[in-house]
């Protein structure tokens, strides 16, 4: 069964004058569904805030256009961010409110009823474990819990769509988990559709249904994370060698396999439907093996095989 | 316009009221201080000159209502402020938030604050020097509304040139009110000017209610 288109994305261009004009986001076109969850990755600089930005009005784009719920964006602003919420590690609230004064302000700006607010602010707040903080100045918390506030401040009023700069980023990994748990359950239960953005390819990978790239503004990919990843054969086999390094590297060179040494730790990158050859080849040239591990390919390879490309791509063009 | 979401933002800066000391010492300390300062030299200069009547009472009239001026000036460009130290502005509009609603929402809380500044103001030079500032009757509606306008319109372009330039240029929110205030003939008389700075005043609005006040006091007709 299809799902309803709830964002589209057509041409969007933000260009920067100046003496150096400089095109931040270049022609770029996408849609996301009802319920799914979107990953934009990309190197800093590549064009995901200033998207974002630009979804949310903050930022007004040089040309293109935004459709939500099949409504031109920028005619129906107000009523359109009623259902779109945002959050940012890099935004803050202020900081001399409390927690709760500062939750009560945006119910409010969502036009929630008093007793709304009261119901949500203390069942998010809880679920974040951060209740007994709530009379708290902002100033006075740590980065974790103001993350927390921040994506309570976010789901406060049930979203259809929820724009995520950075969730997760300078969180320890039980509060970051906490925070994808979250994330997730909100999808599960009120369909939230969500775009995401992360420098974790692994939290990524385990949160997003479909992934876009961007580099230097235009999207260079947009696929399930899977596939992405397949779509880089190279893998890694990590050999603890106990006897006959020397032949490993003989062979590693007959072969012409790229490779790295190590602490008798031999890296060795090949296409991974080579790798049963590489093993059963170096057995019949005796080499003895202490320890093995395979590094397939995953998101990260994808993301690092993408920023070495546009590193180059860059290089080329000036 | 959304009436919920203007008062959302009043509060969000009424919280912040409650919360910083330095905010409470800009909407009543400060003025009181000037006051006390310009009562007591006014007074002095007074007494040692008696062909300068109601100088009292017109300066410290005109200092209150400068105090007007001021207050609706710095609220718009410091409420601005306010939300870009806490890096708060794509926050709020990120939400349905309108920027009419903003700009409504800070002229409310302006209008709140200068309510109080006035009536600490007015009451301040009653108990200190039994003078009643109300004297220019009810004059005093149509001047402060005039007044109010005015540092709006202050802040608004102080603002502008804030959200043009930034931080960098956020002293403009502290400087802006005072670049008027020399050409608002707001202590002494448009005639001192020079020429130059007369052809600037005689465009101010609120030159023309300081003169009036002034003229009230001293004739006692409204002009």
């Amino acid at each position: 069964m299809s799902r309803d288109v709830v964002l589209s994305v057509h041409d969007l261009t933000k260009t920067y004058t100046g003496k150096k004009p400089f095109v931040a986001v270049d022609h770029i076109s996408f849609s996301m569904h009802e319920g799914e969850i979107l990953g934009l990755l990309g190197p800093n600089g590549a064009g995901k805030t200033t998207t974002i930005q630009m979804l949310l009005s903050t930022l007004k784009p040089t040309s293109g256009t935004i459709t939500y719920f099949g409504k031109d964006f920028y005619t129906h602003r107000s009523e359109t961010l009623q259902h779109v919420a945002f959050a940012s590690t890099y935004i803050q609230l202020p900081h001399r409110l409390t927690i709760l004064e500062n939750l009560n302000v945006y119910g409010m700006l969502y036009n929630l009823s008093p007793a709304e607010r009261k119901h949500r602010i203390q069942k998010f707040l809880t679920f974040f474990g951060v209740w007994d903080q709530r009379n708290k100045q902002m100033s006075d918390l740590s980065a974790g819990q103001k993350t927390r506030v921040m994506l309570a401040k976010a789901f406060l009023a049930h979203p259809r769509i929820a724009l995520l700069d950075e969730p997760t980023a300078s969180l320890d990994p039980d509060i970051a988990h906490e925070v994808r748990t979250f994330v997730l359950e909100q999808r599960r239960e009120y369909n939230v559709s969500m775009l995401f953005t992360s420098h974790n390819m692994d939290e990524v990978t385990e949160v997003c249904d479909r992934v876009m790239f961007l580099q230097h503004g235009k999207i260079v990919a947009d696929d399930t994370p899977d596939n992405l990843a397949r779509s880089i054969s190279t893998a890694t086999v990590q050999l603890m060698v106990g006897d006959g390094m020397k032949r490993t590297i003989e062979y590693a060179k007959k072969h012409k396999l790229a490779h790295t040494i190590e602490n008798r730790v031999m890296n060795i990158s090949l296409d991974e439907q080579h790798i049963a050859e590489l093993l059963s080849g170096l057995a019949k040239v005796g080499v003895e093996y202490t320890q093995i591990s395979i590094n397939k390919p995953s998101l990260e390879t994808y993301f690092l095989y993408l920023a070495k490309q546009g590193r180059v791509v860059k290089k080329e063009n000036t | 316009m959304n009436i919920g979401r203007i008062w959302a933002v009043t509060i969000r800066h009424l919280y912040l009221f409650i919360h910083s000391l330095d905010r409470l010492t800009d909407m009543v300390y400060w003025p009181i201080m000037d006051i006390i300062l310009w009562g007591f030299t006014t007074q002095y200069v007074q007494q040692r000159n008696v062909s300068l009547p109601h100088v009292a009472l017109a300066i410290l009239t005109a200092l209150v209502f400068w105090q007007v001026v001021w207050r609706a000036n710095y609220e718009i460009s410091v409420n601005l402020l306010e939300e870009m130290w806490n890096a708060n502005l794509v926050n709020m509009f990120s939400t349905p938030l309108k920027p009419l609603e903003w700009v409504s929402a800070v002229m409310l809380i302006g209008l709140l604050k200068m309510l109080i500044t006035l009536g600490v103001g007015v009451g301040a030079v009653w108990f200190l020097y039994s003078l009643n500032i109300f004297t220019i009757g009810w004059l005093f509606l149509p001047c402060i509304a005039l007044l109010m306008a005015s540092g709006w319109f202050m802040g608004f372009l102080g603002s502008s040139f804030i959200i043009i330039g930034g931080t960098r240029v956020q002293t403009i929110a502290w400087t802006m009110g005072f670049l008027f205030a020399p050409f608002s003939a707001v202590f002494y008389p448009v005639s001192v000017l020079p020429v130059w700075a007369q052809m600037i005043s005689r465009v101010l609005p609120t030159t023309y209610v300081f003169e009036s006040m002034r003229t009230v006091l001293a004739t006692g007709a409204i002009p």
